[in-house]
């Protein structure tokens, strides 16, 4: 199992990530301040670590200090959005950078690339009968090659990573057309009934009355 | 044109005038005295040449007294003769000639003007010489007879040339002197100006701390000191407006900073609220950290409207009672168990808006009971002394960093920030109470030691009560 650290001095929005990560499927420990995080980083071993940029006594970029040399990835989570303060994060050896507020979806998007690109989650996911490479861009069903357009396959690998999670049609717009919703839920609709069309999953992707849809997968 | 050049060329100007002028006076002067001379002499000798003619004519051999022309060629040739090359002239009554020098040449103005009594003189030009022509009447037997001479002065007409050309000379000489000397003299005195020229230009570039170097003890050096001293006071301007201006932008990022944690955590349970089929606990829990957060900001957002308000708002001071607002305080604090507030005061009126001055007290008390731990006391008090009233509220909890004390005054500022986050502070207290009690004339003060706590006190305008009757306040 992946164990990722969550370093913020904020308890709600540790366990705001905790909460979501463990949802997808991590195992997550969360510590509030940077010189408790230093002690946690060299006893045990992490495969990802989320660190806050403005913490009490030892500050992100000095606990980055302690993180480099052990080649574990990094996320920074802050609220400070000028170029600068990214650059500089991201020179220390931060692997991606995440501006508060944030969307869930994007936290985890953003965690599940990190840890591929560290070959520490596999590219491999699955649902049901369904199992999808996300780098070969290969969608099997039952060991049958199902053909997928682009935008079908985004919404595929959204569900898949969402699982059994309310995804709104203008999240999955804002993720899978990347651009802003405009209202108009025809196109996710479309998409949604000819995914579930290839896929047989006409039972277990169910439309939530008047949000969107939520992939069923049994717990 | 520059300065340094206007003053040489005028004081060049002036200098060959100067030379110019007393020049030509000096050559003119010694020229005139000596054709002053040069005709007294002439004159003098006209006057010897006529009495030897005289004489000679009384000894001349005259037939019936009467002297004819031919006995005066005769004298006239003598005496021409008897000197070196005289050059001399007689006419007759008449203004005849009746002997003339070959060489003489004067003219016939001179011997036209003469009365029988006078004796005139001229000076005439022949060619290149000059010469001073004398006229005088003479008796010699009953005739009259005008004797002319001539005295040559081409000399001193010779000095007077070359005495203007030495001066000319030495008026060019020392012109090309006098040039280079002013011009060391014209940039020497004006070096103070031009250090001042490039020490604006420095300024106006940007170089803020660029100074003029003074290098006189004049008028121009008076002017280098008050620029400097302009200099100063504006670069203390601009560093203090650098600095509000760097305050306003740390407040903007500190805002932002603390409105998108509280907004990281209501987006964030919502969304799972809304997505997600959480459980009792978990729902639960995420509603209430929506509630909490939410309380936050609006925390946040009331305080930070208080301070704009300050900032913008004029308060009218009146006479308070310090008595009713001690009651008030212990009246509110008077269900806190976890603290032992203790309340100590002197009876007098402060100079105060009464709603402002309960806000800063309530702010300072609240901090000592967030610093300090549960059961801690904390001792507020108001003391009188010589028309000054002193509020002090005392902790006796964690202190405050030196280096930190300055500080906490800023908005949004936290000495703990998780500590004091956990106690629902948003760093916003002190910046409230420095507002307010600089609307009254006031500044914070805060005595600390690491360990052994906290004293925030500050001085307020008081008077002694009046007789019992205002003691109910």
């Amino acid at each position: 199992m992946i164990k990722i650290l969550i370093v913020d001095d904020e308890k709600p929005i540790c366990d705001l990530i905790d909460l979501n990560l463990s949802a997808a499927g991590y195992h997550c420990t969360s510590v509030q301040d940077g010189a408790a995080a230093i002690r946690m980083i060299e006893e045990g071993k992490y495969d990802l670590i989320l660190l806050d940029v403005m913490l009490p006594g030892v500050d992100g970029y000095d606990i980055m200090e302690y993180i480099r040399p052990l080649q574990v990835p990094v996320i920074f989570i802050t609220a400070r959005y000028e170029v600068k303060d990214r650059v500089r994060g991201l020179k220390l050896g931060a692997d991606d950078y995440l501006v508060k507020p944030f969307d869930v979806v994007e936290l985890v998007a953003r965690v599940e690339a990190v840890l591929r690109r560290y070959h520490k989650s596999g590219h491999v996911l699955s649902a049901r009968d369904v199992v999808v490479d996300v780098e070969a861009h290969q969608v099997l069903r039952g060991g049958r090659l199902v053909e997928l357009t682009n935008k079908e396959f985004g919404l595929l690998v959204l569900f898949i990573r969402n699982k059994n999670v309310a995804l709104f049609r203008e999240t999955l717009y804002e993720k899978v057309w990347e651009g802003e919703y405009s209202g108009d839920s025809r196109t996710v609709d479309l998409h949604v009934q000819r995914l579930r069309k290839k896929l047989g999953w006409e039972n277990c992707l169910v439309t939530v009355y008047k949000v969107g849809y939520r992939l069923e997968v049994p717990q | 044109m520059k300065f340094s050049l206007k003053l040489l060329l005028w004081t060049v100007i002036v200098l060959a005038l100067a030379l110019g002028f007393s020049g030509f006076y000096f050559v003119n002067s010694v020229f005139e005295t000596s054709m002053e001379r040069e005709t007294g002499q002439a004159m003098e000798e006209s006057r010897i040449l006529r009495f030897a003619f005289e004489t000679a004519a009384l000894n001349a051999p005259a037939k019936y007294d009467v002297l004819a022309d031919r006995t005066i060629e005769e004298i006239a040739r003598n005496l021409e003769n008897g000197g070196s090359s005289r050059r001399l002239r007689i006419s007759g009554e008449n203004r005849q000639t009746i002997y003339g020098s070959s060489d003489f040449g004067g003219d016939g103005v001179l011997l036209a003007q003469t009365g029988q009594e006078e004796n005139t003189w001229q000076v005439i030009r022949l060619g290149e010489q000059y010469f001073v022509q004398t006229c005088m009447a003479t008796r010699a037997l009953d005739r009259i007879l005008y004797l002319e001479t001539m005295r040559d002065v081409t000399e001193v007409f010779k000095e007077r040339a070359l005495g203007f050309l030495v001066y000319r000379r030495v008026t060019v000489l020392m012109l090309v002197l006098g040039t280079f000397i002013m011009h060391g003299i014209s940039s020497w005195l004006t070096r103070p100006i031009r250090l001042l020229t490039r020490a604006t230009k420095r300024m106006a570039e940007g170089e803020y701390g660029y100074r003029a170097k003074k290098v006189s003890d004049d008028e121009l050096g008076q002017l280098t000191l008050d620029f400097n001293r302009m200099a100063n006071a504006l670069e203390d301007n601009i560093a203090m407006l650098q600095k509000e201006i760097q305050a306003r932008e740390d407040f903007v990022a500190a805002f932002a900073h603390e409105l998108k944690t509280p907004l990281t955590a209501i987006i964030g349970y919502a969304d799972m609220l809304r997505s997600h089929r959480l459980d009792e606990e978990k729902r639960f829990l995420s509603a209430n950290y929506i509630y909490t957060e939410g309380k936050r900001l609006e925390a946040m957002s009331f305080r930070l409207l208080e301070i704009m308000v300050t900032r913008h708002g004029d308060i009218k001071l009146q006479a308070v009672p310090a008595e009713a607002l001690f009651q008030y305080l212990s009246g509110m604090y008077a269900n806190n168990r976890t603290m032992r507030l203790l309340f100590r005061y002197d009876s007098a009126m402060v100079q105060a808006e009464p709603n402002l001055l309960k806000s800063v007290m309530v702010n300072l008390i609240d901090n000592a009971c967030k610093a300090s731990e549960p059961g801690g006391v904390i001792e507020v008090r108001g003391c009188l002394k010589k028309k000054k009233y002193r509020f002090s509220v005392r902790d006796y909890g964690e202190g405050i960093p030196k280096e930190e004390q300055e500080k906490v005054t800023q908005a949004f500022y936290m000495v703990d920030k998780s500590r004091s986050r956990s106690r629902n502070g948003a760093g916003l207290g002190l910046a409230l109470c420095a507002e307010i009690l600089a609307l009254h004339g006031s500044r914070l003060r805060i005595d600390s030691e690491i360990g052994k706590g906290t004293c925030m006190s500050f001085i307020l305008q008081g008077n002694r009560l009046e007789g019992d009757g205002s003691r109910n306040g």
